[in-house]
């Protein structure tokens, strides 16, 4: 354990906790919501006081236009956000691990060099954001299914675009394992495959799935954040149309962290705690994740590692 | 002669690609009753069909903006311009930055900038750009001085500066970590201590015996630069409201009559001509880098 592998694991962890027990202890509940004030000033001047009001000691992070509390939402939505990045990330790292381990060992080719050019790579030049998004964008708007029902949709979708990337990646590393000594030694004497693979490769491969593990964390949440981004939250979108020409309205039915930050993004210059909580929330959960997997990496690094001659 | 083939079937793949790819929507519906998911393939393939007849006559390249009906080939001319510069020079400035840069990190022992470059490098796109445009607005609010316009408000008045420095830098971040990585593990190769036993300067060992053996990375992770070039392009072009090809896409790709199956295809072949035209750009300039380095 290094200091920033312990510093990303109590990060990451700490805001778990929050999203999955604070609501007993939060100020506020979802369902509460601030009313319209009036106050009455020394001068005798009443001032009408109306949501959204900035973070202050009552709430402190703030509520949205409605009243409702900001830390309260997050709370709800942190939930959607964990559950569903880890799971993509689970189902991307287990089906995409098995099929890139069993396509590096059964497969006959050489380690690829680095100058060739298969047409599968230009599969790279497309960003996922646009497959997900033509997917999502004619049943995410004011959807009749339930948010579970919808997060579990685009988790889907999302864990299926990246399983490819996952295989090649695994692909690439179980290649250069399987030309090696040991490897050959231990089918000379007549180990079968599901051996050499049970015992050879996945021990030597197990850290390499670890802190690919957590970079596919990272990757989905900023995933779901561009997403979000063009209003597609996790969970659906519902959308309230404004009289002409004011835009409409978008907002997330789970509150989900990403969700929050996209349907608040013209508040870049008024009400800014409304886009600037939920971003810091969410940059503070990616970055808790890559510190693991920077800290993981500088862990396996020490055992293996050669080092720079200059 | 097997060559040609190759690429004309390649090419014919991709076009049925975007042509299959683009129906999804229209395909892949709620069914209005209980919401549950419903494949209306006829529709697609209704829409595949009204696409190839509109071709002779036109209708093809007219689409919705709202209710108002344009002609996709009057306003792509604008919109590709905005896009084709911003892209040219978020690709040629971003790879040189990040080539120079990356070959600076792989040699620096400042480890703080290094945590920096990779903090940089881990935060999505659209974080960078909200953080640029916060920075502004924060400026703003304590000094009164408005240093760059944080989006385009109209088209007379468009923002400039924020739009290219996003362009370049996120490309450049990624560039940055790539060569870094790959240079990195190049000096740890045995033919580096050897020329190092030679007595030949630091510098000539980077540049001319580490770098040549980086480019070929480089050169096969085009397509991945490419792809976050290009997803980032849809990420500021949205941000900063410019009137480029992405936004005139996917703003209308929903109109007052429902989703816009021809204007969705066009954007999406000018998108594939484009990346056509950078992707050979990159190739000439890493070329010119070879030329160089390789002796």
């Amino acid at each position: 354990m290094n200091k920033i592998l312990t510093a990303g694991l109590i990060i990451t962890l700490l805001m778990m906790v929050a999203a999955f027990f604070g609501q007993f202890v939060a100020p506020h509940g979802l369902s509460e919501h601030v009313e319209v004030d009036y106050q009455i000033d020394e001068n005798g001047d009443s001032v009408l006081l109306a949501p959204p009001y900035p973070p202050s000691a009552s709430n402190p992070f703030g509520t949205d236009k409605y009243g409702y509390d900001l830390m309260a939402k997050l709370i709800a939505g942190g939930k959607y956000t964990i559950i569903a990045t880890i799971s993509v990330a689970v189902v991307r790292i287990v089906i995409g691990g098995a099929i890139g381990l069993l396509l590096g060992y059964l497969s006959k080719s050489k380690p690829s060099r680095a100058d060739r050019l298969p047409i599968w790579n230009a599969l790279n030049g497309i960003p996922t954001l646009i497959i997900v998004w033509m997917i999502m964008i004619g049943i995410s708007m004011n959807p009749e299914a339930s948010p579970f029902k919808l997060a579990l949709i685009l988790s889907v979708v999302a864990a299926l675009v990246g399983i490819p990337t996952v295989a090649s990646t695994v692909k690439e590393k179980t290649i250069v394992l399987r030309d090696k000594q040991f490897v050959l030694s231990s089918k000379s004497i007549g180990a079968s495959h599901w051996t050499i693979i049970r015992r050879h490769l996945i021990p030597h491969l197990q850290e390499s799935f670890l802190i690919l593990f957590v970079q596919e964390i990272v990757l989905i949440l900023g995933l779901f954040g561009q997403l979000a981004i063009f209003n597609i939250f996790v969970g659906g979108t519902l959308v309230y149309n404004n009289p002409w020409p004011e835009p409409p309205e978008y907002v997330s039915r789970t509150n989900e962290w990403s969700g929050l930050i996209g349907q608040a993004l013209s508040n870049l210059v008024n009400h800014q705690w409304l886009l600037f909580i939920p971003l810091l929330v969410y940059t503070v959960f990616i970055l808790g994740f890559h510190m693991i997997s920077l800290g993981l990496e500088s862990m396996f690094k020490r055992r293996f590692s050669k080092f720079s001659h200059i | 002669m097997i060559k040609a083939a190759q690429y004309t079937s390649i090419f014919v793949g991709i076009l049925l690609f975007i042509l299959v790819f683009a129906m999804v929507p229209a395909v892949l519906q709620p069914s209005p009753m209980d919401g549950s998911l419903q494949f209306y393939w006829w529709e697609g393939l209704s829409r595949l069909g009204s696409y190839f007849d509109g071709l002779a006559n036109g209708q093809s390249f007219l689409y919705l903006a709202g209710k108002t009906e344009h002609s996709f080939m009057e306003q792509i001319g604008s919109s590709f311009a905005v896009t084709f510069s911003y892209v040219i020079i978020g690709a040629s400035i971003g790879m040189t930055i990040g080539m120079l840069l990356g070959v600076y990190f792989a040699v620096t022992r400042a480890r703080w900038l290094k945590s920096l470059l990779e903090l940089l490098g881990v935060l999505p796109d659209f974080v960078i750009v909200l953080l640029l445009q916060f920075l502004i607005v924060i400026i703003a609010d304590e000094t009164g001085l408005v240093v760059f316009q944080i989006a385009s408000f109209s088209t007379d008045d468009p923002a400039v500066a924020l739009p290219l420095i996003s362009s370049v830098i996120i490309p450049a971040i990624y560039m940055i970590r790539n060569v870094a990585l790959h240079m990195s593990q190049a000096l740890t190769e045995d033919y580096i201590s050897f020329a190092k036993a030679r007595g030949l300067g630091k510098r000539y060992i980077i540049f001319y015996h580490a770098l040549p053996n980086v480019l070929p990375f480089v050169k096969a992770d085009l397509h991945k630069f490419m792809g976050i070039l290009f997803g980032n392009l849809f990420i500021f072009e949205y941000l900063y409201h410019l009137n480029g090809v992405t936004l005139l896409v996917f703003s209308n790709a929903y109109a007052f009559e429902g989703y816009q199956y021809n204007l969705v295809v066009n954007g999406i072949f000018t998108l594939l001509l484009l990346y056509a035209i950078v992707f050979t750009l990159l190739r000439a300039l890493i070329f010119g880098w070879e030329k160089v380095f390789t002796r």
